[in-house]
């Protein structure tokens, strides 16, 4: 029992990052209708950058703080080249951000090496019905909970999150109305790299940033709002259900499987939904 | 009559090149252009896939390891070696099968991670397989040999794998000139308006997803015997990447921009190693080096070049033609 509750937690944990760097994507696909490859590299930028930071000096928060600001700059500045050319279709724009992850790895490991780092997070551990662990997990999961509920609030309650739901749901009426569907695709991006920056921040911690950033690749799967959370932390639960009673070797394997399963089941839903360019 | 010469003369001169090189190279060009022709198969079927079915691979690396795990298992188990060659493209294609009923119903990007996905569950499930070598891989491939005839010297898998180009290059031509060819070009325009006119949509885009893991798998079985050591490692998602970056920077849906695309950036890879091998550099230089270049080189040839290297070309040389002529 102690045991189950222990793979639970650890595996929300896993999977709030997921949901995290997930619902950045699905922040920048709905806005711009472009699937954003480099999204990975934002958790790992932001990550690297945060171990930087604490390891010249600076005080917890701040470090992380600026580490997802650098996420964001970095988002900003993969949406311009994404679509800042005006006329670039999301299909050419994909390849870009492909070709932008990539490129993104270059630097990650021109700038900081090729070996794995990390940083200390909360310390101290918690015990709850007789299960231990790293008291890091609450934070995850407490500040992935506040960046949704933020998130909620921001679509719906500011200008800002109206004009990104506007270009969302049609980009010509958004247009018409005299909003700058190019600018909301950038504050989107921006979005999205800080959500994946906040992702790889939190999650350094407890697992070392690696360059493998292949899983949270296919949580791109998952680019409706809703499914992001669920499909996020169901993923982290059950890697962490596989690793603790069969094979770790084979996390990653389950991971990959289940994020095929939710695809294809998604696309038999609705077979004919397909769009067509305008 | 003279376009009928214009036509064929760009061919007539590569195909003549391309006999009258493997004599001239030495051992380690030599090696580059037989790696440059296995590049060329693959490229031509992921342009064929992405250019006129409209889908996005990003793992086509997966058929050629498919194609080069089938010849090698083969081969080792003392079948005779050109069995196991004959055998790779058709096992590779029987894999697209079984994995496009599933992934097919995916579009675009969903069809591009899901092919990813896929590539990393069969490197992690292969590196696990102790029956196919496990991690450090398949050693001890013998050479192939067709009757009595050993392909023991390098120039001999020159000439063969580009044999295997020409192949890839009469069998895709005569499938895009054909009256399924047209139902393809249809299929990539407007899925919608394709499936009105009565092309059976799923059942092409099924057809090319195999025929271009075929062409994938005969390059991984001719690799296979030429090198004789395969392992997990030799299939990176990278090598995807590379196919993709290949076939975008050529030109996709033209055969001929396939061939220009690959060598193109098998040349590239050439030089970067060459740089990222001097003294001095970090250990860590070529891999960085070639993230670099591919990912700038795929944006670059994305926003400015869209069409490719090769369409371009035909345009710039049609302008000046018709200019010519007034």
């Amino acid at each position: 029992m102690s045991e189950l509750v222990q793979y639970l937690i650890t595996g929300v944990g896993g999977g709030c990052a997921f949901a995290l760097v997930g619902s950045g994507l699905v922040a920048i696909y709905r806005v711009t209708r472009v699937v954003n490859f480099a999204q990975g590299g934002f958790a790992v930028i932001a990550a690297l950058t945060a171990s930087t930071l604490l390891a010249s000096g600076l005080p917890h928060g701040l470090a992380e703080g600026l580490a997802v600001a650098v996420g964001a700059l970095t988002g900003l500045l993969v949406g311009l080249v994404a679509i800042g050319k005006p006329g670039t279709p999301p299909g050419a724009a994909l390849i870009v951000t492909l070709g932008l992850g990539v490129f993104a790895y270059a630097v990650e490991v021109l700038v900081w090496g090729d070996q794995p780092r990390s940083f200390p997070g909360v310390p101290g551990a918690v015990e709850v019905f007789g299960a231990r662990f790293q008291a890091h997990y609450l934070l995850i999961i407490g500040a992935t909970l506040a960046v949704f509920a933020g998130m909620g609030l921001l679509f719906t309650r500011t200008d800002v999150g109206r004009a990104l739901s506007a270009c969302a749901s049609n980009p010509y009426a958004a247009k018409v109305v005299g909003i700058s569907v190019t600018r909301m695709g950038l504050v989107s991006f921006a979005i999205g790299g800080a959500l994946g920056g906040l992702a790889g921040v939190l999650v350094t911690p407890i697992q070392l940033v690696t360059f493998d950033y292949d899983v949270t690749l296919i949580v791109g799967g998952l680019v409706r709002p809703a499914l992001t959370l669920a499909g996020g932390l169901l993923l982290g639960v059950a890697q962490a259900l596989v690793a603790g009673y069969g094979n770790a070797a084979y996390q990653m394997e389950v991971a990959l499987v289940l994020m095929l399963a939710v695809m294809i089941w998604q696309a038999a839903r609705k077979p004919i939904a397909q769009e067509e360019p305008a | 009559m003279r376009s009928r010469v214009v036509r064929w003369a760009p061919g007539v001169v590569v195909a003549a090149g391309t006999l009258a090189l493997p004599p001239l190279l030495e051992s380690g060009h030599l090696s580059v252009y037989i790696l440059l022709g296995l590049a060329a198969m693959v490229t031509i079927g992921l342009s064929l896939l992405m250019g006129y079915a409209g889908q996005v691979s990003l793992g086509q690396a997966s058929f050629y390891a498919i194609g080069g795990y089938t010849a090698g298992l083969l081969s080792v188990h003392s079948f005779p070696p050109v069995l196991g060659l004959l055998a790779a493209p058709v096992a590779a294609a029987l894999f697209a099968l079984l994995v496009g009923v599933p992934l097919l119903r995916l579009r675009g990007h969903h069809l591009a991670f899901a092919t990813l996905a896929t590539q990393l569950i069969l490197l992690s499930l292969v590196g696990q397989a102790d029956w196919a070598g496990g991690a450090i891989g398949l050693q001890g491939i013998p050479r192939l040999s067709v009757g009595g005839y050993e392909f023991a010297e390098d120039i001999s898998y020159a000439y063969l794998t580009w044999a295997a180009v020409a192949l890839t290059l009469v069998v895709a031509h005569n499938v895009v000139a054909s009256r399924s060819g047209r139902g393809l070009r249809a299929l990539a325009t407007s899925e919608t308006a394709a499936a009105a006119s009565g092309v059976p949509v799923g059942g092409y885009r099924l057809a090319v997803f195999a025929l271009s893991a075929a062409f994938a798998g005969l390059a991984g079985g001719i690799y296979a015997f030429y090198l004789g050591y395969i392992a997990p490692g030799s299939f990176p998602v990278l090598l995807s990447i590379e196919y993709v970056v290949m076939a975008v920077v050529g030109g996709l849906g033209t055969l001929w921009g396939a061939l220009v695309g690959a060598t193109a950036i098998v040349l590239l890879i050439q030089v970067l190693n060459t740089v990222g091998t001097q003294p001095g550099m970090p250990s860590y230089a070529p891999s960085v080096l070639s993230y670099a270049v591919y990912g700038l080189l795929l944006v670059v040839v994305v926003l400015f070049l869209p069409h490719g290297i090769v369409p371009a070309m035909q345009r710039r040389m049609t302008q000046t033609l018709t200019v010519g002529k007034r």
